[in-house]
C-alpha cells in the first residue's frame, strides 16, 4: 500500500510562482484558474514590526474528502495510493464538489466543462516523473513521495521534522499537503487560510443521510409492490403476457 | 395493474443501478480515465537556454512530431539551477507563439512614432540598412552610430559594428543597473563582482542583503542556494524601506530611510573596527589603508547613523555585532540594480570595504573566485581603432565601462549633438524607452537621428519610431554565441540551439549579422560559414565538439578550488596589489578616497519618493505582452503604507495617479496599502504602462516608472543614473491628495537635471585591457 503525500517547506518558499506555472503548461490550466496557487508576501503587524509568510496551495488529496460525497455520478474518487482523482469521462460539470471543497482546490474548465484539479501529477508519476511544481521549484520547498515508505522524504518531513496539516474546526478531513514554517508563518496560514466550511455540506449529507434511505425505501416498495402484484396475478390464475 | 416478470426484473436492475450510483463507489477502476497529458506527445526534448531574462537557465524544450513546442523544462544537469526553472522559463513558449511578435522586415511609411510600416524583403531591408550606414559613416565618421545591444544573440551584430568601427556600444546593464557597483568592487579588491554574483551562500553563516530582493528579484540559480542557505540556518539581515520576501525570511529587518545606506554600512565598519571585532589578520596581510579608514569612522557612530538612517542605534551594533561574530562566513551580497541616487560607486564601495573588513573575499562561505573558461574567439580580421567616444565612459565618467558603455551618457550626446553628432541607433533586443530614464529625452533624441533601425522579437515600443525594424527569431529558434559562466564553482559553457523552426520571416541573430557584415564589405569578419563551424571552433578550447554537447546542453569545465590560497601572498589586481580600503586611484581622481556618506535630496512634504523593483513574473519591461505571465500579473501596484493611507483617506484596491516632482502624472495605477513600506516611499514593480498599441495584452496596463523619472543624479563615477531621487503625490480623481503644509514642488528640481551636468571634453581613452560587453545582463 502507499499514502502519496507532499510537504511545502515554507520556510524555503520565496513564492515566485514557478510551480503555478509549470502546473499551468504541463496541464494546460486555463488563466484565471489554478490548479496549485501562491500568494505571495502576506504580511501582518504595523510597520516596522511587520511578519510575513508566502503560501503555496493545492488539492489536499484527503483522507476523508469531503468532494467524494457530493459527486453524483462517481467521477471524483480516490485511488488505492490515496489520491483524489477525477474521471473526466463521468464528471459531469455539476460543481458540487467545487463548492464542497473546504481548501477551494477545484475549479469546472471552462473549456472542457469539467471538473479539474490537482492530481499529484498522475500522468508523470507513471512515466517516473515527479510532479512539475516539485521539478521545478526554485526553492527546493516541495517534497513529494509516499507517506508509508518510512525512507522517503514526506515520511522524514511528516514524522520527524513535525510537519503541519492545515486543519481547522471548519476541516479535519485529513489533508495530505504537509507545511513546515516557522511559528509565525504557520500562524498567519493558520489566520488566512484555513480550511473554510464545506457549503454544499446540507445537500451532500442529504444524498446520504435522507435520499439515499428514501430511494432505498422507494426501490423496496416498488419491488415489494410489484412482487404483490405478480403473486396476485399468479394467485388469480391470471397467464402473463409476455411479449 | 398489469405486470410481466421480464418486465418486473428490468425495473429490478434500474432499481439496482440507482443504488449503485448513490453509493459513489461501485465505479472505482472501472474505467481508464484519460488524461490528455501532452507529456506523452512529447517526441524530443531539446536542451538550450532560456532567454526570459538575461541569466540563461538551462532548459529543455518538450516538442511533438508536428515540431511544436509543448512545454519547456529546466535541464537537470545544469550545474547552477538542477532542473528548475522559474515562472517566465515555464512561460517562455508563449514568447515564440504571441501572436503579436515582429514577423516580417518593417520599413517606415508614416510619421516616426506613429506605427506606420510597409513590409519589406530582407534582401531590401539589409540593403537599405547598409547603404545608410555607409552614407552616414562617410559623412560623419563610424563614431556616429550608436549601438544599444542586450543579450548574447546581440554579439554577433556588435562584431559587425565593432568592424565598422564604432566606439558607441552602450547597454543598461552598466549604467541603469549593476555599473556602480561593479566599480566600486574593482577599486576594491581589483575585480568587479561579475555574474551571476559568485556568493558561497552553500558555506555562508550569515548573510547581508542591501536592497536585493532574492525571490522577487529571481534567478533560479541564486534563488535554491539562498533557500536551502535558509534550511540550513544561516542567518540573514536584510535592509531595505520595504518589507521584501527576503525580508520575511530575515532574522533582522532594517527599514532603512531610503538614501542613507552609506550611513549604515560606515556605522558598521565602525563598531567592527572600535570593538575589535573585524578579520584583523586577513586585513593585516590583504589591505591596504586601514589606518586611514579606523581614522575616517572613528566618529561615524551607530548614533550618528542612527538619527540619519531612523535606524535604532542598538539594531545597528547588533546586527554589526552578527557580523563580528560568523566572519568570514558572511555573504554581503553586492547588489544587483544599484543605480538609486548617483552616489552608488561610492556605496558599492562601503559594500565592498565592509566584505574585506569581513575577510570574507575569496574565502568559503563569502565571495568565491570566477575563473576564465578557454573557449577561444574565432580569428576574425581586425577592427579599426575606433574615434573617441560620446557616452563619457572612460573620460567624464573615469571609470565607466568601456565593455557595456553609458546609455543616458550616448542619449545625452545624441540629443545634445556634444561632443559630435550621432545620426544612426540600431537598437537590438533593448527597450530603450522602457529602460532609460527621461524617455523624453530619449524621444527627442531620436528625432535627431537619420537611421533607427529596431533588431527585436516583439514590437516594443521604440519600434513606434524606428526607420525600419528586423524581426530576429526568439531564443527558441536560434543557435546564439557560446554562452560561457565562469561566476560558478565549476564553471560551464552552455549552448543555445533551436528548439523549433523560426517562425513567420524572423531570423537569428548571427544571419542577420553576417549578412549585414556581407553587404558592409566586412567579411573577413566572419569568415566562418556556419554557425556549427563557429560554435566547435569556440568548444575546442574545452575538448569538446558541437554535436558532442547537443545532447546534453551544458560542458564543464574544472578549475579547482575557487577561494584564494592566503597561505602564500595573494595578489590582487589593485594599483597596490593589495584590497583597497583607502583609495589612491579615486584621491588621484579627486573623489573620496575612503567612501563619506552624501545625503540625498530630502522627501518634500506631502511627496513620496519613488522606488520600484521586481517581481518573479516579469522580467524588466520585455515580458509584460507573455499570455501567460500577463494572467499572473497584467498590471503593477503602488505600494503605500498603512498608516499613511489611513490618514490620506486612501483604500487598499483604489486605483489612483500620481504626480511627479516636475508635474509628469501617471497613467491609473492600482493601490496596495501595506505595513511593508517605510512611511516615505512608494514602491511599484518596473516595466508597466506599455506605449506600443501593438503588443495587445501589454498595452497600458499599470503605471510606468521610467515615465515618472524625469529626473536622474548621475553618478560621477560611473556615469550610472541614479533614479531613485524622484518624488511623487497621490492623484486621485485629478486632484492631488495635500497634506497640511506641503506645496507643489514643480519645477523646484528642475536645476539638478541639468545643471550640474559635467562638461563634456574628449578624451580618447588608452585601451588597458580587450573592452568587450560581457554578457551578464542585468
Amino acid at each position: 500500500m502507499s499514502r502519496y503525500a507532499m510537504v511545502i517547506d515554507l520556510r524555503k518558499c520565496v513564492g515566485c510562482d514557478a510551480c503555478t506555472v509549470a502546473c499551468r503548461t504541463e496541464w494546460d490550466v486555463p488563466i484565471g484558474h489554478s490548479r496549485t496557487w501562491v500568494e505571495q508576501n502576506v504580511m501582518v503587524g504595523e510597520f516596522p514590526n511587520v511578519n510575513a509568510t508566502n503560501w503555496v496551495a493545492q488539492c489536499n488529496h484527503c483522507d476523508e474528502p469531503s468532494c467524494i460525497p457530493p459527486c453524483p455520478t462517481g467521477a471524483t474518487f480516490q485511488k488505492k495510493d490515496g489520491s483524489v482523482v477525477v474521471d473526466t469521462e463521468l464528471c459531469i460539470g455539476c460543481g458540487f464538489c467545487v463548492e464542497a471543497c473546504p481548501y477551494d482546490a477545484r475549479y469546472v474548465n471552462p473549456l472542457t466543462n469539467k471538473v479539474d484539479k490537482c492530481d499529484f501529477c498522475e500522468a508523470r508519476l507513471g512515466e517516473g516523473l515527479l510532479p512539475a511544481c516539485v521539478t521545478t521549484c526554485t526553492g527546493n520547498a516541495k517534497f513529494f513521495g509516499d507517506l508509508e515508505d518510512r525512507n522517503s522524504v514526506v515520511y522524514k518531513k511528516v514524522y520527524r521534522e513535525g510537519a503541519w496539516r492545515n486543519e481547522n474546526e471548519n476541516a479535519s478531513i485529513g489533508p495530505n499537503v504537509y507545511y513546515l514554517g516557522t511559528p509565525e508563518q504557520l500562524e498567519i496560514v493558520k489566520e488566512k487560510f484555513g480550511p473554510r466550511q464545506s457549503r454544499m455540506a446540507t445537500p451532500a449529507e442529504m444524498w446520504k443521510d435522507v435520499i439515499k434511505p428514501l430511494v432505498f425505501t422507494a426501490v423496496a416498495a416498488t419491488f415489494a409492490g410489484q412482487a404483490v402484484a405478480f403473486f396476485e396475478q399468479l394467485r388469480k390464475g391470471e397467464e402473463p403476457i409476455d411479449e | 395493474m398489469s405486470i410481466t416478470r421480464r418486465e418486473f426484473l428490468k425495473r429490478g436492475t434500474l432499481a439496482a443501478g440507482a443504488i449503485t450510483l448513490l453509493s459513489n463507489t461501485k465505479l472505482k477502476g472501472m474505467k481508464k480515465y484519460p488524461t490528455g497529458w501532452k507529456g506523452r506527445e512529447r517526441v524530443q526534448e531539446i536542451p538550450s537556454i532560456c532567454e526570459m531574462c538575461f541569466w540563461r537557465c538551462g532548459i529543455l524544450g518538450n516538442v511533438d512530431k508536428h515540431g511544436k513546442l509543448l512545454k519547456i523544462d529546466g535541464n537537470p544537469i545544469h550545474p547552477l539551477t538542477h532542473g528548475r526553472l522559474c515562472a517566465r522559463g515555464n512561460a517562455g513558449h508563449k514568447l515564440a507563439y504571441d501572436p503579436d511578435r515582429l514577423k516580417y522586415p518593417l520599413m517606415r511609411v508614416g510619421k516616426r512614432g506613429e506605427g506606420k510600416f510597409k513590409r519589406v524583403s530582407w534582401e531590401e531591408a539589409l540593403d537599405f540598412m547598409t547603404d545608410k550606414l555607409k552614407k552616414i559613416k562617410s559623412e560623419y565618421g563610424a563614431e556616429s552610430i550608436g549601438f544599444f545591444p542586450h543579450g548574447i544573440q546581440a554579439r554577433f551584430f556588435e562584431h559587425v559594428m565593432k568592424g565598422f568601427g564604432t566606439p558607441n556600444i552602450v547597454e543598461p546593464a552598466f549604467a541603469q543597473c549593476r555599473g556602480s557597483r561593479d566599480v566600486g568592487y574593482k577599486l576594491t579588491f581589483g575585480n568587479s563582482v561579475g555574474s551571476p554574483e559568485p556568493l558561497d551562500f552553500e558555506n555562508t553563516d550569515l548573510m547581508v542583503f542591501i536592497g536585493t530582493h532574492i525571490g522577487e528579484n529571481v534567478f533560479t540559480g541564486q534563488n535554491l542556494q539562498f533557500a536551502e542557505a535558509i534550511s540550513r540556518g544561516a542567518k540573514l539581515i536584510v535592509v531595505d524601506p520595504r518589507f521584501s520576501v527576503a525580508a520575511g525570511k530575515a532574522d533582522y529587518w532594517l527599514p532603512i530611510k531610503p538614501g542613507t545606506d552609506t550611513a549604515l554600512l560606515l556605522a558598521w565598519m565602525h563598531v567592527l573596527i572600535y570593538e575589535n571585532t573585524y578579520d584583523k589578520k586577513y586585513i593585516e596581510q590583504n589591505a591596504i589603508g586601514f589606518n586611514e579608514l579606523k581614522k575616517h569612522v572613528k566618529d561615524l557612530t551607530p548614533e550618528w547613523a542612527s538619527k540619519i538612517t531612523g535606524l535604532p542605534a542598538d539594531l545597528i551594533v547588533e546586527t554589526a555585532r552578527e557580523m563580528g561574530k560568523y566572519f568570514p562566513k558572511v555573504g554581503v551580497h553586492p547588489g544587483r540594480h544599484v543605480a538609486w541616487y548617483g552616489n552608488d560607486s561610492q556605496r558599492g564601495r562601503a559594500m565592498a570595504i565592509l566584505t574585506a573588513l569581513l575577510g570574507s573575499y575569496g574565502r568559503p562561505g563569502g565571495i568565491y573566485l570566477s575563473s576564465k573558461i578557454p573557449a577561444p574567439k574565432y580569428p576574425s580580421g581586425k577592427n579599426p581603432k575606433p574615434g573617441p567616444r560620446a557616452d563619457g565612459a572612460g573620460s567624464i565618467y573615469p571609470f565607466g565601462s568601456r565593455g557595456l558603455g553609458i546609455t543616458n551618457g550616448l542619449v545625452d550626446a545624441t540629443y545634445s549633438e556634444d561632443p559630435y553628432p550621432i545620426k544612426a541607433w540600431i537598437v537590438y533586443s533593448q527597450n530603450v524607452l522602457q529602460s532609460i530614464p527621461d524617455p523624453w529625452k530619449t524621444k527627442e533624441a531620436i528625432n535627431k537621428l537619420d537611421l533607427l533601425v529596431v533588431v527585436d522579437v516583439l514590437p516594443m515600443e521604440q519600434f513606434l519610431y524606428a526607420d525600419l525594424v528586423l524581426p530576429e527569431a526568439t531564443y527558441l529558434e536560434r543557435y546564439d554565441d557560446l554562452y560561457t559562466v565562469k561566476n560558478a564553482k565549476i564553471p560551464f559553457a552552455a549552448i543555445r540551439q533551436p528548439v523549433i523552426d523560426p517562425l513567420y520571416e524572423s531570423k537569428p541573430g548571427w544571419w542577420i549579422a553576417k549578412e549585414t557584415a556581407k553587404r558592409l564589405g566586412l567579411e573577413e569578419h566572419f569568415q566562418w560559414d556556419t554557425i556549427e563551424e563557429y560554435l566547435d571552433y569556440r568548444l575546442s578550447g574545452l575538448g569538446v565538439t558541437l554535436k558532442e554537447i547537443q545532447a546534453s546542453g551544458i560542458v564543464e569545465y574544472d578549475k579547482g578550488t575557487p577561494y584564494y590560497d592566503f597561505s602564500k601572498p595573494v595578489k590582487f589586481k589593485t594599483a597596490s596589489g593589495k584590497i583597497e580600503l583607502y583609495s589612491k586611484t579615486l584621491k588621484d581622481y579627486g573623489f573620496d578616497p575612503i567612501p563619506v556618506y552624501e545625503p540625498t535630496d530630502d522627501v518634500p512634504k506631502g511627496y513620496f519618493r519613488l522606488t520600484y523593483g521586481r517581481s518573479p513574473v516579469h522580467s524588466f519591461a520585455r515580458s509584460q505582452n507573455n499570455e501567460i505571465l500577463h494572467g499572473y500579473m497584467p498590471e503593477n501596484e503602488l505600494w503605500i503604507n498603512k498608516q499613511v493611507a489611513k490618514k490620506l483617506n486612501l483604500l487598499d484596491g483604489e486605483y489612483i495617479q500620481v504626480e511627479n516632482q516636475d508635474g509628469i502624472i501617471s497613467s491609473e495605477i492600482r493601490l496596495k496599502v501595506t505595513p511593508g513600506i517605510h512611511p516615505e516611499a512608494v514602491y511599484m514593480v518596473h516595466g508597466f504602462d506599455q506605449k506600443s498599441p501593438f503588443l495587445e495584452l501589454a498595452y497600458k496596463h499599470g503605471a510606468s516608472d521610467t515615465y515618472l523619472m524625469s529626473r536622474v543624479v548621475v553618478d560621477p563615477l560611473s556615469g550610472g543614473t541614479g533614479m531613485r531621487v524622484n518624488f511623487v503625490r497621490i492623484v486621485k480623481n485629478g486632484e492631488p491628495i495635500m497634506i497640511d503644509g506641503a506645496v507643489s514642488v514643480v519645477s523646484q528640481f528642475k536645476k539638478t537635471k541639468k545643471g550640474d551636468a559635467p562638461k563634456r571634453h574628449i578624451i580618447v581613452p588608452e585601451v588597458h585591457e580587450e573592452a568587450e560587453a560581457s554578457d551578464e545582463g542585468c
